[in-house]
């Protein structure tokens, strides 16, 4: 009969009706995008970083950009680290090559900016900064 | 009285276009005299881009190829390198390949269904292709923690184990599926007005496909029973108990429809998998910096798009001489003129549809 589709198609739909939502009451919820997510930018904790670039030579896309100094004893030290997420291909390789686990992803996936800078992080000055959270929510602990 | 042909042009930007594919028509009435793709609009260069690359670094960016099914581009040059350096598998890895591979091309496919769906004017067959998909995708997610590129499959193996429950989770998406495809069939494939639009419309005989090297569902829509998977078995597929679903007259509708009967195929596949799959490692030993011995290479497997096909040159050196990729999309695109001629203007899009480009692998 023509037009029996037709019917079929709206059953469907009516019967979709009644089901629980699968749309996600974003931004109120946040989704769960579990533990191995790459996204967002790469945190560096900077006193377990040992400066051997492999990060910078295995990215594909020159996203990582780090430079090195030597310190009075000869030892290779940080001297920046920047992390370009623009050019990221979030392949996870450089975290993955890191001898000492240094790097982790820090997992968020929304900070589009109004400019190419926006996206350029320093890992360094992030690293000083976390340190710096810690040490204060520390001593708010203990005072309260 | 003398009438004249108009040049019209569809795309770049516009939805129906997959992408950015520019088509320009020349049209007498509604009627096509002639639709040429013009490509290139997406082109990033990433031949040469994975010529500066180490063989690993290239992996990543066959993600951005065929972005619709990065896992099967993945397993693609990973196999392919992995043939150059004459390396061995663990079988864990070949399964946990295998049963990805396959999920992606059910993912693919329900794309290329919804969104055909959409093209003809049905938006809610769209959403409920998008909507299942996700499932798939946070599988993905959960495995390696990326929804699309994935850079999973790696050389020597796969990067992840399975995490903790990922089988099961698994198994509930086959339960699901059938569900799943009678609600296509009902809302989609069923409905009377896309079987008028797409049946008898665009036929390609299968000579002329053949001789235009079209690949994937577009070919075995015409007849031609061809599937790398059996004609040229790579990684573990022979194992499995399969068919190959095969059109008669390489109509729109053929080309649609083979794409909902792969869908049942894949399952077949995934659950075979599930069954047999062992435990061990996910990696095998590989030297840090690969440099593979002098030669070249040419591997290729069945993409959702088609035969999609690696040619590796190597020096000896950590970089590959040459890295050529065949790609089906591309392949397959250039039917559009021959198969759109005589045709109205609305049924571009659907014969677009059913040839299914995905412009990151046409322009590469
Ligand atoms: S994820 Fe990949 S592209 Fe991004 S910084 Fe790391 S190695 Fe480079
Ligand atoms: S690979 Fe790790 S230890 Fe080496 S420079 Fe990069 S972050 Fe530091």
């Amino acid at each position: 009969m023509l037009g029996k589709s037709l019917l079929t198609g709206m059953a469907v739909t009516l019967r979709e009706l009644f089901r629980k939502n699968v749309t996600e009451e974003y931004p109120e919820v946040q989704p769960e995008l579990g533990d191995r997510f790459r996204g967002g930018r790469l945190d560096l904790v900077v006193s377990k970083c040992i400066a051997c670039g492999l990060c910078m030579n295995n990215c594909p896309n020159g996203s990582i950009k780090l430079k090195t100094v030597k310190d009075e004893n000869n030892k290779r030290q940080l001297d920046s680290y920047i992390h370009n997420t623009g050019l990221c291909l979030f392949c996870n390789l450089c975290v993955e090559v890191c001898p000492t686990k240094c790097l982790v992803w820090s997992k968020e996936f929304a900070y589009a900016g109004y400019s190419r800078d926006a996206l350029v992080f320093d890992c360094m000055a992030l690293d000083r900064e976390r340190i710096h959270r810690e040490e204060q929510s520390q001593t708010t602990e203990e005072k309260g | 009285m003398q009438t004249q042909t108009f040049e019209l042009n569809m795309g770049p930007q516009h939805p129906a276009t997959h992408g950015v594919l520019r088509v320009v028509l020349e049209l007498d009435g509604e009627i096509v005299v002639k639709a040429t793709p013009v490509i290139g609009y997406l082109h990033r260069g990433i031949e040469k881009i994975c010529e500066n690359r180490t063989y690993v670094q290239s992996i990543p960016f066959t993600d951005r190829m065929d972005y619709l099914s990065g896992m099967n581009n993945n397993l693609a040059i990973c196999q392919t390198i992995e043939k150059l350096m004459a390396l061995e598998i663990p079988e864990r890895a070949e399964y946990i390949r295998v049963i990805t591979a396959e999920l992606n091309r059910i993912a693919s496919h329900m794309i290329t269904i919804g969104v055909l769906a959409l093209d003809l004017g049905g938006w809610t067959g769209m959403v409920y292709c998008f909507r299942d998909r996700e499932r798939i995708l946070d599988l993905f997610n959960s495995l390696c923690g990326a929804r699309m590129t994935f850079n999973y499959i790696r050389v020597g193996g796969v990067g992840w184990d399975l995490p903790e429950g990922w089988l099961d989770e698994c198994r509930r998406f086959l339960k699901d599926l059938p569900e799943m495809l009678k609600t296509y069939e009902d809302l989609i494939s069923g409905n009377e007005i896309l079987q008028m639009r797409l049946k008898g419309v665009a036929p390609l005989s299968a000579e002329r496909a053949i001789a235009m090297s079209a690949s994937g569902a577009v070919l075995r829509a015409s007849g031609v029973d061809y599937d790398v998977r059996k004609a040229n078995p790579y990684g573990i597929y022979d194992r499995f108990d399969f068919e190959v679903p095969l059109g008669t007259s390489g109509d729109n509708w053929d080309r649609f429809y083979l794409r909902y009967l792969e869908i049942i195929q894949s399952a077949r596949i995934i659950e075979q998998a599930l069954e047999q799959i062992p435990e061990g490692p996910v990696m095998a030993k590989v030297p840090k910096m690969i440099k593979p011995p002098v030669g070249e290479v040419y591997h290729h497997v069945e993409n959702p798009r088609g035969d999609l096909g690696f040619y590796l040159v190597s020096d000896g050196s950590p970089k590959p001489y040459r890295w050529h990729a065949r790609r089906p999309a591309m392949i397959n695109l250039q039917l559009l003129d021959e198969l759109s001629r005589g045709t109205f203007i609305a049924d571009v899009v659907a014969t677009l549809g059913t040839l299914d480009p995905v412009l990151g692998e046409v322009d590469c």
